[in-house]
């Protein structure tokens, strides 16, 4: 099992599709906090849920990412053949799909440390430059960073997950990008009650964000959790019941 | 093999197929396209479940083998790589998820003469070196049975040659082959005996040497086998 983790590590590394995702998210998290921090009226950016939402564009986008990082760590095996090889060097492929969500557990925590903090640090320089008092306190900040960094670990495990049983790649993201930046928010429209219980909301209330509409923390965390042991346990079985083409 | 059977849905691509290896020779694996030889290798190398009977190797199902890198090598396709990463770090993921010593991954690389373009992204690699870097990955484990599919397909004269004398060489140092093809000539040069079969099914299983004897070549064997048949398909080739 370690093997294989190490395996799917070096996988990881060794294109440059991850690094390109890590820049990307870089970029879209600084873009979307300055976005939100020049262009939204100061009386909106006043309040405590807007400023948690601004600063909480870093978990939305870390998941998003770290999802995708981690459906891509079985979509390219399958898209490239390199999952042929994978699996004749470990044919019990169990042990492939379980590193493969470590693996990705830990991208994917990069990815959210790392969105997360840059999102705080650049609402907190923003902010208080366009005049705004920032209402945040210690437990506000640590919460954006460790529900951000847990939030994107998960997904990243969701990712494989859904990847292993979808296989194709291009409809594997697509999917994944549609039902986070779109499909939820239109439960959030319409149906609150369900959408409190979508696994992208569950993630942007691991990190504190709008904390009366949306479940508390570490009840979404559990939550989230589940969510992510299913993906995978479906993965799992899909993996091992079906033939490689 | 052992009545070995797989079936897609309506199409039997493989049926009731029984047949085994002799250690240190080279197997010539024979058939016209879509006899159902890259199905059989599948199946052998646990990558598809048979829906009926089994394959073997070394008395067990490959999923089953102690140290499956160690007694098995194999290319299905020529273009398993991920064309972003250097042959190195292929070889190097395969070889951690082994547990194969890094240092033989720079043997197999000189083995199969890519050390200069190891740090290269496959995307920049001839068809030719993908295929060379295929095999380098099957013999990462120093492998006892070397399994392949088509290994000559879009190789140069001189690359059949490297490949045949390559394969040549590992059957002497007591290595078994089992080796697919659709093209006799790049076969017959190489093989010790030879399993046709068509549609699915055997045809024939002969020791080279046996034809000779006969006075037969194996292109008549081989037309004469797989051309009539009770539905009459074209002959191949
Ligand atoms: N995944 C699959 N789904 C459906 N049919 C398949 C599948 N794989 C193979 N077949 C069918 O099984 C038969 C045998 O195919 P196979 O690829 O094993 O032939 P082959 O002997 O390797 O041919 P070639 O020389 O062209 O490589 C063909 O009729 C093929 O269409
Ligand atoms: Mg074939």
């Amino acid at each position: 099992m370690r093997a294989q983790l190490r395996s799917e590590l070096l996988k990881q590394r060794s294109t440059r599709t991850n690094l390109g995702l890590f820049a990307g998210l870089l970029g879209l998290v600084t873009l979307a906090v300055l976005l939100h921090g020049v262009g939204l009226p100061t009386s909106d950016l006043a309040g405590t849920d807007n400023q948690l939402m601004v600063f909480g564009r870093g978990e939305y986008l870390g998941a998003l990412f770290a999802a995708l990082v981690g459906a891509m760590s079985i979509t390219a095996e399958i898209r490239h053949g390199t999952i042929r090889p994978t699996f004749l060097v470990t044919p019990h492929r169990g042990r492939v799909v379980a590193a493969k969500v470590g693996a990705s557990i830990l991208m994917g925590a990069g990815f959210g440390l790392a969105a997360s903090t840059l999102a705080v640090g650049v609402g907190a320089a923003v902010l208080p430059a366009q005049g705004i008092d920032v209402q945040l306190d210690g437990g506000d900040y640590a919460l954006l960073i460790a529900g951000g960094t847990a939030a994107s670990a998960l997904w990243a495990a969701i990712g494989v997950g859904i990847g292993a049983v979808v296989r194709d790649q291009v409809p594997t993201l697509l999917g994944i990008s549609a039902w986070l930046l779109f499909v939820e928010g239109l439960f959030g429209e319409n149906l609150v009650d369900v959408s409190r219980l979508a696994p992208g909301t569950l993630g942007v209330a691991i990190s504190g964000q709008e904390p009366d509409t949306h479940l508390a923390p570490a009840l979404s965390l559990l939550l989230l959790a589940l969510y992510a042991t299913a993906a995978a346990a479906a993965g799992w079985v899909a993996t091992t019941r079906r033939d490689v083409v | 093999m052992r009545s070995l059977t797989k079936r897609f849905g309506e199409v039997v691509a493989v049926q009731d197929l029984t047949f085994s290896l002799e250690a240190s020779t080279v197997t010539g694996f024979l058939g016209p396209n879509g006899a159902g030889k890259t199905t059989t290798l599948r199946l052998l190398l646990g990558l598809a479940a048979p829906t009926a009977g089994a394959a073997l190797v070394f008395g067990r199902r490959y999923c089953e083998l102690e140290d499956p890198a160690g007694r098995v090598g194999a290319v299905l396709e020529s273009n398993d790589f991920h064309p972003g990463r250097s042959g190195r770090d292929h070889l190097r993921a395969l070889a951690l998820a082994a547990e194969i010593p890094q240092a033989r991954v720079e043997e197999v690389l000189a083995l199969v003469e890519l050390g200069p373009a190891a740090n290269r992204r496959v995307k920049t690699y001839s068809l030719g070196m993908r295929q060379r870097l295929g095999l380098a990955a099957a013999l990462l484990g120093d492998p006892e049975l070397l399994v392949l599919d088509e290994p000559a397909n879009g190789l140069d004269p001189a690359g059949v040659h490297w490949l045949r004398t390559f394969l040549r060489r590992f059957a002497d140092r007591d290595g078994t082959v089992l080796v697919s093809s659709h093209v006799l000539a790049e076969v017959a040069q190489t093989v010790d005996q030879v399993v046709i079969i068509d549609r699915g099914r055997l045809v024939a299983t002969a020791r080279l040497d046996e034809l000779a004897g006969r006075g037969e070549t194996l292109e008549d064997t081989y037309l004469e086998l797989t051309a009539g048949g009770p539905d009459e398909s074209p002959a191949p080739l």
